[in-house]
């Protein structure tokens, strides 16, 4: 280290799907409420964007309780989309975000192809939202998610008839249960996606040896937080290396060098999740490690490290 | 910025009976700001299992010298894990959290019901309306060693139940309650415990008309609305739907709750 590098200040800013982002770091949907409940903690406008909950066109009240159960380094949920819906969300909850200060993303879901149309056309009636986070990949329901998620062409079905009711951008978050991960990705970049998150969270169960009964009442939930970890950052890696459009990484982010790690793989942003139930100030602490991680390694842009790993390796 | 995530100081921890702790945080912030009710999150270890924090209800503060005390039960890996911090170590805490009990203006006789380690908030609660209200605290549990003590409570009137009949009434709080109300109506019931327990204080306060006051207990992942992890059925009376224990709660009058899992939406 010189001298100089305590004078360089590293660019942290990224661009998801012609989104400009001050820093890589976003909250992953359904882990966030609607922008509202950490803003006791620290100030959206820190964010690099802000991604909300899922929303379809009804209301939806979701799965019965249990809804959560802890397993080793994780947690499993089957919340089920409990959300307002689209009018809702719009007359209630994108006003508030105006002054955000950040981009607004929001997660959008459905049963049906017209479902996903319709609460897209509504959003972009919305001056507030400047992306959309196609949701095909939800395991707690019966209906729609996960089923347009787990085969190509239905991914790519989804996204295309979205994109004709939208001009916003289209970021497809993807489900790791699938065989294979950059099928379904190729699927969706070719319909017109313009980022892919990856990963939603991972199906799972756990059972009561007590009670002889599955912990949840859904039996079946989506696995999330450190144990989830090593999934996501390989199939970011593999995902980010046959795609053009942007990778956004996620899956049991809790510090900078998680971070730093699914960058590494290919991520340009990361979303956090489960990790900021743990530790509420994770985002901003996140943010500050990378600009300090980048500082220390004299790296001039974040930008510079995005895949950096597998072209390290290419290079031998 | 209303949170603080602080490390607060462990000031006292000691065993008060069997799997049961009664703990001393120092946290001034919090001491200041919280009311009867709230609780606060706490992160029990320092890596990755247990992952989520867990909700423990304030059971009394101590302003002056800013410290905020919880009594709690050991029931799995995360409450295991914090039985053994040692005062000097520090606890990663955050609150206080959710909807605390609200005080009633009307009338002077005040009934605290309280069921194991639910007797917690109730203690916090009476220490606040003692100097105005006339409090009579109820609480139960297995035997005597499942008893908060006088000397931690500092509540004057306070009566015990236990199940073994170790110590005071012999039998269940539900039973001192009723043996209590045949010489004492109170204006206000305030409960914490067990569902079954709370069941039967919701009859109890229905048939008298008696308000009633809750204090839910649920696994939570966030504590703070975010996560819709713990949420439960609210009574049609109250508009249906779900309420969060943790934002919407944990305190909730008894007409708010769907008792009956028979009354769905």
């Amino acid at each position: 280290m010189t001298a100089n590098n305590s004078e360089m200040v590293p660019l942290l800013g990224v661009e998801i799907a012609g989104i400009r982002m001050k820093n890589p770091v976003m909250t992953a949907s359904g882990t966030f409420g609607f922008g509202e409940a950490y803003t006791d903690f620290f100030e959206l406008s820190e964010l690099g964007a802000v991604v909300i909950k899922g929303v379809t066109p009804e209301p939806r009240k979701g799965n019965p309780p249990p809804r959560l159960a802890e397993t080793s380094a994780g947690m499993l949920n089957s919340i089920g989309l409990e959300n307002p819906g689209v009018e809702k969300v719009l007359e209630e909850y994108l006003p508030s975000l105006e002054q955000a200060g950040t981009p607004v993303i929001v997660n959008i879901a459905g049963s049906t192809v017209e479902d996903y149309c319709l609460v897209a056309e509504r959003l972009s009636a919305s001056e507030v939202v400047k992306g959309l986070e196609v949701n095909i990949s939800c395991p707690n329901v019966k209906a729609g998610g996960i089923a347009f998620g787990s085969k190509p062409e239905m991914a790519a079905q989804v996204i295309r008839a979205v994109k004709k009711h939208t001009s916003l951008p289209l970021i497809a978050k993807l489900s790791p249960n699938v065989t294979d991960i950059t099928e379904m990705a190729l699927a969706v970049e070719e319909a017109g996606a313009s980022a892919v998150s990856l990963i939603n969270t991972l199906l799972g169960m756990a059972i009561d040896v007590r009670t002889r009964k599955p912990k949840l009442k859904n039996v079946m939930g989506g696995l999330s937080g450190p144990a989830v970890r090593p999934v996501a950052v390989r199939m970011v890696w593999q995902v980010s290396q046959v795609l053009k459009v942007p990778v956004i990484g996620m899956g049991g982010i809790a510090t900078a060098e998680d971070a730093l790690e699914f960058i590494l793989a290919g991520a340009t942003a990361v979303a956090v999740g489960t990790g900021q139930f743990v530790n509420p100030r994770c985002c901003p602490e996140i943010i500050a490690g990378i600009k300090a991680y980048c500082e220390e390694n004299e790296v001039s842009a974040v930008a510079e490290l995005v895949g950096a790993a597998w072209k390290e390796e290419a290079r031998g | 910025m209303k949170y603080h995530v602080p490390q607060a100081l462990v000031a006292g921890h000691e065993q008060t009976g069997g799997g049961l702790f009664f703990l001393v945080l120092h946290a001034p912030e919090i001491a200041q700001a919280a009311v009867p009710g709230q609780f606060l999150h706490i992160r029990c270890g320092k890596g990755d299992d247990p992952l989520l924090r867990r909700p423990i209800s304030i059971c009394r503060v101590d302003k002056g010298k800013g410290n905020v005390m919880l009594w709690y039960q050991v029931v799995g890996k995360g409450t295991s894990l914090m039985s053994q911090v040692r005062q000097g170590d520090c606890l990663d805490i955050v609150g206080p959290l959710g909807r605390g009990f609200e005080p009633v203006a009307a009338g002077k006789t005040v009934f605290l019901v309280g069921g194991g380690v639910g007797s917690a908030p109730l203690v916090f609660l009476g220490n606040e309306l003692a100097p105005e209200k006339e409090v009579v605290a109820l609480f139960g549990g297995a035997s005597e060693g499942m008893l908060l003590h006088p000397c931690l409570t500092r509540l004057e009137n306070c009566e015990y139940a236990t199940d073994d009949g170790s110590f005071g009434y012999s039998g269940t709080v539900i039973g001192l309650l009723e043996e209590q109300m045949k010489s004492k109506t109170p204006d206000m019931i305030y409960a914490c415990g067990p569902q079954g327990m709370l069941r039967e204080v919701v009859r109890i306060a229905e048939e008298k008309s008696i308000p009633l006051q809750v204090s839910l207990e649920a696994r939570m992942a966030c504590g703070v609305g975010a996560c819709l992890g713990c949420s439960f059925l609210r009574s049609k009376k109250s508009g249906g739907g779900w309420a969060r224990v943790c934002q919407d709660g944990p305190v909730f009058w008894d007409w708010e709750v769907a008792w009956d899992d028979g009354e769905q939406q």
